[in-house]
């Protein structure tokens, strides 16, 4: 067990560095909060609801003034006639949600008869019905004033949504705040290696796996901790996951793993420290940006597309995305997690045979 | 010259460590050239050498950190090279760097190291407490030690070496930086180590090798130029013998007197100086009473490892 002792004393020498901790932990933080009011911030606003008259009666319109007046809500101009310009609405995006007066509600309302409304939505946002429903059903028996019944069918409609910015935020700022982790991994064999304490460890009869995993295990509750801060702080932003969130923080915690593996590699051919802690941003920054973290890599050229493909943080994104926003499951993420996995497992080869390398030198 | 290490290319079992014709070349530079030596279980020995003389490096190898471009050696019968695993379990070392992790504290730092050697919580706490005694630390011993002096980080560096109560000790200038105080409390539990464990230390201090050193090996360029007990190196160098007196009522005549019978004879400030092959003390004193000089005090000069360091070598210690 002296892998334990070696990542016992490592996990107290990370934890007891509140200013690095803060800034593995913090950065990634206040780019979520920064990013998410600026871009973000929807859940405060009125839920925008799209209205289809098909009755195109006096009472229907007296309907749809009425739901204008409720400060909760705001319908979306122009009430549609038909269902088929609202559906295109919903695909594009436009629309998240749509109220269907249908027709002959005027003859309902006024011979006292039941009255059927639907509520069609985008499956991607399964909380909207749950917040308008109520609203509407509230509305729609104020506005009759008599008790006769009220039918509200709910649809969900797949729709080939374009995401809020916050859904497509999350996930990439993630996956950034994992990579961080790099300079950690880095910076503490680093510095252990050029302060010989590393030389004094390798006198003792601790072995290369001692030291890998020593040097590794630590940083294990830092990515569960921080993969859990990242998704729940993009929650309370206004996230909204439709997909498992266990399956997306697997693919947030194997790249997190994958980022330790560069972490090593990095760590161990760093000669300083300031290499260790300077050196990653190198490639870190542009990495995450052609990446899609910020902006989606279809506006970039083919070439950018080509060469981020090439690195796994483009298909942790995207996996993380498809989860994220569209209830993808794990069959379906699939070819962006080997790749992932592919990664993750060379990298740590190559960092376990260079470590070893530096060991026997 | 003293008597040279144990040269013989076999293994001897009463040797701790033994070392054949262990070298270590960086590029072009030879670091470690060829050295053979041997030395006892117990036996406190030094390795005394200019900077850049080859004395870490040396330690290096025989703590398994570097492996030798050529050559090999033994620490209690384990090949470095070999069996290094078997090696770091018989040896505790103390680096010229302090080496240790800031942001622990005594307690934890010492434990660390004693774990790693699979001592039990029961033993490592025991044995830190009478070390953190030993080394002064005990007050501070739950500060982390990144607070500390250069000397305490020092002292718990030589304490992180003894934890595991390793046979062998690999001691790389362990009282570098240490104030005269620390470093005579230092030397003291050294002193007391003699006998029981095989020490290797080496250091920039004469007077430390001199004090301490059962043997002591003078490493210049890579290599062993002198290897002996401090007197044997001392009196290696000494092809004559030096008295100094300090005296009143000295007259020219009997300067011109003493002249006619030594070779050297310097007086200046009251002070005279006599040097020859083999000198009286008796016969000297004696003659001086005769001529009615007054003898404030008389003393046989002894030469310092300085004067074999620089006899040997041709330069200063802390060039």
């Amino acid at each position: 067990m002296r892998f334990w002792e070696i990542g016992k004393r490592n996990l107290k020498e990370l934890y007891r560095d509140p200013v690095g901790l803060g800034f593995l932990l913090g950065m990634p933080l206040a780019f979520i909060l920064i990013f998410s009011f600026a871009f973000g911030g929807q859940a405060t606003n009125p839920v925008s609801i799209g209205v289809v008259d098909e009755d195109q009666s006096q009472i229907s319109a007296a309907f749809v003034s009425c739901l204008e007046s409720i400060p909760a809500i705001e319908i979306a101009t122009p009430i549609f006639e038909s269902q088929f310009d609202a559906e295109k609405e919903l695909d594009t995006g436009g629309l998240s949600i749509y109220l269907v007066i249908p027709q002959g509600f005027n003859k309902a309302v006024e011979h006292h008869q039941a009255i059927d409304l639907a509520l069609v939505y985008n499956q991607a946002d399964p909380m909207l019905p749950q917040r308008v429903m109520p609203i509407v059903r509230e509305a729609a028996l104020g506005f009759l004033n008599i008790p006769i019944p009220l039918n509200i069918e709910l649809s969900q409609r797949e729709a080939e949504i374009k995401d809020e910015y916050i859904n497509y935020l999350i996930p990439g700022m993630a996956v950034f705040g994992l990579m961080i982790l790099i300079t950690s991994v880095s910076g503490i064999m680093v510095r252990d290696r050029t302060r010989g304490f590393l030389s004094r460890l390798m006198t003792t009869p601790a072995r290369p796996s001692d030291f890998i995993f020593g040097y590794t295990l630590p940083f294990i509750p830092v990515i569960i901790i921080s993969t859990a801060i990242y998704l729940g702080v993009g929650i309370l932003m206004g996230l909204s996951i439709i997909g498992n969130l266990g399956l997306a923080f697997l693919v947030l915690f194997i790249t997190g793993i994958c980022c330790m593996g560069i972490g090593m590699i990095v760590g161990t051919l760093a000669r300083s420290e300031d290499q260790a802690s300077g050196a990653p941003w190198i490639f870190i920054i542009p990495l995450v940006m052609i990446s899609g973290a910020w902006w989606p890599v279809e506006q970039m050229p083919s070439v950018i597309k080509g060469i981020a493909e090439a690195f796994p943080f483009l298909h942790a994104m995207d996996a993380c995305r498809h989860v994220i926003t569209r209830g993808a499951g794990f069959a379906t993420i699939l070819p962006d997690l080997y790749w992932l996995i592919g990664w993750t497992v060379s990298l740590f080869v190559i960092g376990i045979v260079l470590f070893r390398r530096s060991m026997a030198s | 010259m003293a008597e040279h290490g144990n040269i013989s290319s076999t293994s001897d079992s009463h040797l701790a460590i033994q070392t054949f014709a262990l070298t270590r070349k960086f590029d072009s530079l030879i670091a470690v050239n060829g050295i053979d030596l041997g030395i006892k279980q117990g036996e406190l020995f030094s390795l005394l050498g200019p900077n850049g003389a080859g004395k870490t490096t040396s330690i290096n190898m025989l703590c398994c950190l570097l492996k030798p471009t050529e050559g090999t050696a033994q620490i209690m019968g384990y090949d470095i090279i070999k069996e290094p695993f078997k090696v770091k379990e018989t040896i505790g070392v103390s680096p010229q760097e302090t080496a240790i992790s800031e942001r622990l504290n005594s307690w934890e730092n010492l434990a660390l190291i004693g774990e790693i050697h699979g001592m039990n919580s029961d033993e490592v706490k025991r044995r830190s407490g009478e070390l953190l005694e030993v080394m002064g630390l005990m007050e501070r011993g739950k500060d982390r030690v990144g607070k500390f002096s250069g000397g305490m980080k020092r002292r718990l560096s030589i304490a992180m070496a003894l934890v595991h109560d390793p046979s062998i000790l690999f001691l790389d200038e362990p009282t570098l930086g240490l104030d005269p105080q620390a470093r005579k409390a230092i030397w003291a539990y050294f002193a007391q180590l003699k006998g029981k464990k095989t020490i290797l230390l080496t250091t920039h201090y004469l007077e430390e090798a001199d004090a301490l050193s059962d043997r002591i090996a003078i490493v210049d360029e890579g290599k062993i130029v002198a290897l002996g007990t401090a007197e044997e190196l001392k009196n290696s160098i000494c092809d004559k013998q030096t008295i100094v007196i300090s005296a009143a009522n000295l007259t020219t005549e009997v300067v011109e007197e003493l002249r006619n019978l030594y070779p050297w004879v310097e007086w200046r400030n009251e002070e005279l100086e006599i040097s020859a092959k083999e000198l009286n003390f008796k016969e000297i004193t004696d003659y001086l009473y005769s001529q009615g000089v007054t003898i404030y005090s008389a003393a046989l000069k002894q030469p310092t490892l300085d004067d074999v360091f620089i006899q040997i070598t041709g330069k200063e210690i802390r060039e």
